[in-house]
This record gives C-alpha cells, structure tokens and sequence, in this order.
C-alpha cells in the first residue's frame, strides 16, 4: 500500500494588493499534481523557485487545506484526519526559525516533546539520543539563540524525531549549510532511510537528489514535468553532453544568443565567485565547442570543459534553464 | 488516572516552558526590577496625583484601584507576548503541525501569568501599606486573596483574547497599550465610577478589573466575603467569557491560516 498518495491536488493563493482600491490576485501556487510514495521510499521534489514544492509540502503536512483533490497519508484523509496524521508525521521547513531562541536546545525540544504528549519518562531518554544523533552533543544546555546556524538546523531534525514519526516531510533542510553539515546531513538521512521511513525531501541540489533518492518528481509552475528514478531522468539527457564555459561578466544578451544557436539544446549559468559558468547543452559535445567559441567573440573566457550529463542537466532542460 | 496525571505533567511542562520562552522580560535581574518597582511606580504616581486632586481625603481608594490595576501588567502584556511571541519566534507552523491539544496549549500560555499577576498585585498592596499605611487589620485576607486570583484569572482572559488579535494584527504593543489604558480609565482605578455617563458605565461593567476592584475596597474596608461573592463570581464569569472567545478566535487564526496560507503564520 502507497503510504502517500496524492490524487490532482489543487491550492490556490487569493492576495490582495493596495490599500484604497483592493485588489485580489488569484495564483495557482500547485495545479494539478499527483504522486505516489510508497514506504521507505524517500521521494525527491525538485523544481525551480516558486515552483509549489512548499506549497505542496504544507498541503500535505496538514498546514494548509488543499482547494482540490485528495490527499491521503497512510490511508488517512489530510483534510478530516488531519489530527490523527499529525501524530504519524515529522517535518522541517528549511532555514533557522520555528524554534524558542530564548530556550536551550533540550528545553526546545522538552517543550515540543509536550506537545506530542511524549511522557516525560519517554522523552528523557529520547533527548540525549537525539541530541547524539544530529551531533549536537554537549550544546544542549545552551540557549538557541547563540546556536549557528547549522546548529539550529540539527536541533529541527531533533524535533521532528522526537516521536519518531514513520513519514518525514524535508522541505530543503540542508539550506545554508556548510559543505560539511550538509554532508553529515545526508548521513543523518541515509540512516533514516535504513530505518525504512518514508521521507519527501525537497531540496534545490541536485546531487543531493541523485544520490538520496530513489524517485524524484520535477515540478515546474505547479504541475509535474517529469517523474522517475534519478537514473531514468538522466537518459533523457543521455544524448547530451554539456560543455561548461567559465565567462567574466557575461551579459544576458550574449547568453540568449548562444541559446538560439541551432545546436544548443539548453543554457544555463551558474555564478561561481567573480565568474559566470555557461553550462551549454549539446548533442554535438566537443565538435560545439569552436562555434560557441566564435558566438563569444570578444568576451572573456576562461576554462572550458565538455563532460557528460548530470541530474542537474536533466533537470535544466526539463524546466527550461530557468534556474 | 494516569491519562489526567500525565496530561498534568504535560500541561505543566509546557505551560512553564512556554513562559520562559515566550515572556521575554525573563532575565532575573530585570524581572525582579520590573516586579518591584513598576508597582511602586503605578502607586506612586496616581496614588499622589489623585489625594492631590481629592484633597488627601480618600488616598485608599487611589492605593487599592492601582494595586489591583497592577494585573494588567501581566494579563495583558505578558499573556499577550505569550500568545503573539509564536508569531515572531516563527513557531506556528511547528505548532500547528503537533496533535497538541489547542485548549491545553492555548490557555496554558496564560498560565503562568496568573500567578505572575497576583504577585504584582501582593507587592503592589505592600507598598501601598508601607507607604500609604494602608490598613488591613478589619480585611478577610482569604476573602482578599480570592478576589485578587479571580481578578488575575479575568484579566488573563481578556489578554487570551488579545493576544489572539496579535496574532492578526501587526502592531502588538499598539494593541496592548491601547488596553492596559482603556482599563486604567473603564476599571475605576482612578475614578469613581458613579460619576461617568452611563454608557461609559456600561461598557466598565463589560470589561475584567471593574468589579475585582470594587470587591478589594470593599473587602479592605471590612466587608465580609459573602457581601462581596457576587462582584468576585461576576467577575470570574467576564474572564471565563472572554477566554473562551479567545479560545475560539485561536481556533479560528489557526484555521484561517490553514484556508488562507496567511503568510506569517504557516
Ligand atoms: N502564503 C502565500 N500567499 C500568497 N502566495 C503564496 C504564498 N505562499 C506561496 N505563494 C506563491 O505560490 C507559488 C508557489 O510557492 P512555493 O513556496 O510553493 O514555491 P517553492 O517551489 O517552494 O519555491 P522555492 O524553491 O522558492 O522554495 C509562488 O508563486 C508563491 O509566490
Ligand atoms: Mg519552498
């Protein structure tokens, strides 16, 4: 049985504009998305901003009604069961709020204990555990709010486990990071998935995605554009191969017009300090490389690399190069 | 029974840990500062300005409306931090996502402040007997010290309902600040009630703090506690009264905030 299902949900955001003639603006945050998860499975959201992935994630977190569609975890129904689903699930919304600054870490963490009605006698084992295990050890006593960080981001993974729920919601949990704590954050998930739990992670890395997930879903303007294994998607783009241009203040037009080259499948860049890295997609691979050189006459141009296709490259082309 | 004891448990922890969360006056040094002195202040200043305009004649009734008075303090400020503090700390979706029973959680954050209150009001009425002499040799204390728990309870009530307004509205202090004043002027702290218009009276009768008032001159003065049981149980039911609707209006933001997806609140 899929311990997640979502059946053509629909959310709906009404904003109203001006303060003397109002104004209400209708955006279809998510259109019509459904998906499966099913236990143990950890399923990736990807897509570029604005996209609904956090809009969806609510939706199915219980913290917003959907307008359309059906959402069922464990068989539960999100809307009517939203209490008793609660119980089942954890979840983060990436980034350092949602937690009592003025608290130490394990009063934080007492405090949402008694909200999942956890005996005392329960939690006073399952907090030094925790604290253990997102490698917060030793820091517990201290107030929130002189914690990094990244220190307050392990303290959420603490909270949401402290009624070791079977189904996690991550909605980029590794934002703001160091290279090393997301690392260690991925630990942290891998023994989550060994532990068999269902988890939906969004996150905006893509090798993150490839190497957590066992499915991910594309999710573009509030459909899905794509849905398979990491490996599936990469066939798509398996023809391709990319060839990356490091620029120095290259400019929006230049970039479109090598977009409009016939050979060139997608374009997109990538800052990196003071350079642009121009990621071009091409069937051609290295033969591309003299004419893209000729389209950058009189720009300056660094290294230029051709490699094979990543999920980030599948990712690119199915959303457009926008991100 | 072991359901209610550990519901109690729970009920504690979180009301204690939520205090110190959320009241964010709490560094002991300040606290203490505050207690003491802010009372000391309130007395001081009407107890002064109103023998002055009266002619010395009827300090008492100046010393005993502001020692009372002095719940406010902590009904509304503090209950009110303690319910919109979620709002700034960015905790209502964390909330919101528990199975947390909403009654425990919500009025458990006017918990504390119960206490807090009366303590105010215990020193506020120390000062006004060291300083202003005044007496309590004819005054029932239990009688006493009911009237300032239920009064405590009443004001709590209305900053549940406040509180839930800051969760709306932007501006929290505008909101407190513009009650804790209409309470200084409606509870008859500083003024008889008899002489305001009627419709003014009216609306001190629909207000928490009016009646707790009335029932402490009555009490110091030496009234006994069934002469003053009706001001005592109409003043717990405007408490109740006003809980409750902060209770629903609670219910109400957090469902509004599931239908809306209000921007700071999930
Ligand atoms: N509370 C809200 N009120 C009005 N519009 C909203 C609200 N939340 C999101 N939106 C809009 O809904 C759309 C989807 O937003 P959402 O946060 O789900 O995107 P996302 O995929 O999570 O993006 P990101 O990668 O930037 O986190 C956007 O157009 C956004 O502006
Ligand atoms: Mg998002």
């Amino acid at each position: 049985m899929n311990t997640i299902s979502v059946k053509n949900l629909k959310r709906i955001y009404k904003t109203t504009t001006g303060v003397i003639r109002r104004k209400t603006k209708e955006v279809e945050a998510v259109k019509d998305i459904s998906f499966e998860i099913s236990k143990g499975e950890l399923f990736g959201l990807l897509g570029p901003n604005g996209a609904g992935k956090t809009t969806t994630t609510k939706v199915l977190t219980t913290l917003l009604i959907p307008n359309a569609g059906e959402v069922k975890i464990n068989g539960l129904d999100i809307v009517k069961d939203a209490n008793e689903i609660r119980k089942q699930i954890g979840f983060i919304f990436g980034g350092e709020r949602g937690l009592y600054w003025r608290l130490s870490g394990i009063d934080n963490l007492r405090y949402f204990a008694s909200l999942y009605h956890i005996e005392p006698e329960v939690s006073k084992k399952r907090i030094p555990y925790l604290l253990d295990l997102v490698g917060l050890k030793g820091r517990g006593d201290e107030r929130v709010e002189g914690y990094s960080r990244g220190m307050k981001q392990r303290l959420h993974v603490a909270r949401t486990l402290l009624h070791d729920p079977d189904i996690l919601f991550l909605d980029e949990p590794t934002i703001g990071l160091d290279p090393v704590g997301a690392r260690e954050f991925r630990e942290v998930i891998r023994d989550l998935q060994a532990e068999k739990k269902t988890i939906l992670l969004t996150t905006h890395y893509m090798f993150e995605a490839d190497s957590l997930s066992d499915r991910v879903a594309v999710i573009d303007d509030g459909i899905i554009v794509a849905l398979d294994t990491p490996s599936a998607l990469k066939k798509h783009v398996r023809d391709l191969s990319v060839v990356e241009i490091e620029t120095f203040g290259i400019a929006e037009i230049v970039v479109n017009k090598i977009r409009a080259l016939p050979f060139v499948d997608a374009v997109s860049t990538r800052e990196q300090d003071q350079r642009q890295v121009l990621l071009v997609q091409t069937e051609r691979g290295a033969e591309a490389v003299p004419d893209l050189m000729k389209s950058l006459e009189g720009q300056r141009v660094g290294r230029v690399t051709v490699r094979e296709p990543t999920l980030e490259d599948a990712y690119v082309r199915l959303v457009g190069g926008k991100s | 029974m072991r359901i209610i004891t550990n519901n109690l448990r729970l009920f504690w922890q979180g009301t204690l840990l939520s205090y110190i969360a959320l009241f964010v006056w709490l560094r002991p040094t300040t606290y203490i500062a505050s207690k003491v002195l802010m009372p000391l202040a309130q007395i001081l200043f009407f107890s002064f300005l109103g023998s002055y305009a009266s002619g010395g004649t009827n300090v008492d009734f100046y010393v005993i409306g502001n020692a009372i008075q002095i719940v406010a303090v902590s009904g509304i400020f503090g209950v009110t931090l303690s319910i919109g503090g979620d709002r700034w700390n960015g905790t209502l979706p964390y909330l919101f996502g528990t199975p947390a029973n909403r009654m425990m959680l919500f009025f458990g954050r006017a918990f504390m402040h119960i206490f807090d209150g009366a303590l105010g009001v215990v020193i506020a009425l120390g000062w006004g007997a060291l300083l202003f002499g005044l007496d309590f040799s004819q005054t029932d204390l239990f009688a006493l010290g009911i009237t300032i728990l239920v009064t405590t309870i009443s004001t709590c009530g209305l900053g549940l309902m406040m509180g839930c307004l800051s969760l709306i509205t932007a501006n929290v202090m505008f909101v407190n600040n513009t009650v804790y004043f209409l309470l200084l002027i409606f509870s008859g702290a500083n003024i008889v009630l008899e002489t305001f218009p009627n419709w003014m009276q009216i609306i001190s009768q629909m207000l928490p703090l009016t009646r707790g008032i009335a029932s402490a001159r009555l009490l110091i003065s030496g009234s006994s506690l069934a002469e003053v049981t009706p001001l005592v149980l109409g003043e717990l039911g405007i408490g109740i009264i006003y809980g409750w609707l902060g209770f629903y209006l609670f219910k109400w933001v957090e469902n509004q905030a599931k239908r809306k997806g209000t921007l700071d609140l999930v």
